[in-house]
């Protein structure tokens, strides 16, 4: 890999955010909204029985586009925040363009600007990413 | 209304119990096929375990969370942001400790005679060297509406 500043990351899909990972997620953060899980709960509180996706999974998608791109060992920094919700039957995409490169102790980093799309345009995360760059990236 | 700026500010400084977590290879590999990807070599634990590992890590839930800030119900809670810091990847296996509290408060008026208190938590994952591998910092909105 050998990139620059402008450079796109390759984008990386979710076809569809299903209730059964929330629900996986929910029982191992110990996570006690209901948002997570009750459809009833959900009718209640006015999301028409949605179920809302956790956002460290939002973030974990954004995650996933970063590894595929830079390596499993790669990531040093996340920053986001969160404007919309993803939720369950949502088709997400993350995407990142590099704005910075910088060398520090031998080693190359990339500052990338870094979010998660749903398939309406809503955008669910946007934040800041830094990355190792591999040898010769 | 019940919770008051006084006793919100008052958790400036809180510090959690502190205490240890081990991520085990069945929950790294559950929680990274909730997100869609494949197992990450050598035994590296997918980056999101930085969301619940240190809170359990260091002696709470998120639930305990929610109670510690009165929330006045689990939909009344927003995330502002979350800022994850690797400074070397998470592994299966090793043996974490965690420390960490709350580090900032600031009360919102908002129309209506609604508030919102925002919490910022900072919490360090260390290795048994106790240098720092990792440090999360985050900060959620408890939503509290006028009656």
């Amino acid at each position: 890999m050998n990139a620059e500043v402008g450079d796109h990351i390759p984008e990386w899909t979710l076809e569809r955010v299903t209730a059964e990972r929330m629900r996986t997620v929910a029982a191992i953060f110990r996570d006690p909204n209901p948002v997570h899980w009750d459809r009833e709960f959900s009718e209640r509180v006015g999301l028409a029985g949605h179920l809302v996706n956790q956002s460290p999974v939002n973030l974990g998608y954004v995650v996933n586009m970063l590894l595929a791109w830079a390596g499993p060992t790669s990531l040093r920094r996340l920053r986001v925040e969160f404007p919309a919700p993803v939720l369950d039957g949502d088709r997400v995409t993350a995407g990142g363009v590099v704005k910075s490169i910088r060398s520090e102790a031998g080693r190359r980093l990339a500052e990338c600007e870094v979010w998660l799309d749903r398939q309406d345009g809503q955008r669910a995360v946007q934040g800041i990413a830094v990355l190792v760059l591999p040898e010769g990236g | 209304m019940a919770a008051s700026e006084e006793r919100m500010r008052a958790l400036i400084g809180h510090a959690f119990p502190g205490g240890h977590y081990r991520i085990e290879p069945w929950e790294n590999f559950l929680l990274t096929e909730a997100t869609g990807a494949d197992r990450l070599p050598d035994g590296i634990a997918h980056p999101i375990h930085l969301f619940h590992v240190p809170i359990a890590g260091v002696g709470v839930s998120i639930g305990d969370l929610f109670e510690l800030a009165e929330a006045p119900s689990d939909a009344s809670v927003t995330i502002d942001y979350y800022d994850w810091e690797f400074f070397e990847p998470l592994h299966e296996l090793q043996p974490y400790a965690m420390r960490g509290g709350v580090r900032e408060h600031e009360r919102t008026p908002h129309a209506g005679g609604t508030v919102v208190d925002s919490l910022t938590y900072c919490i360090e994952v260390l290795a048994e060297s106790e240098q720092v591998v990792a440090r999360t910092t985050f900060r959620w909105h408890f939503w509290r509406f006028a009656e």
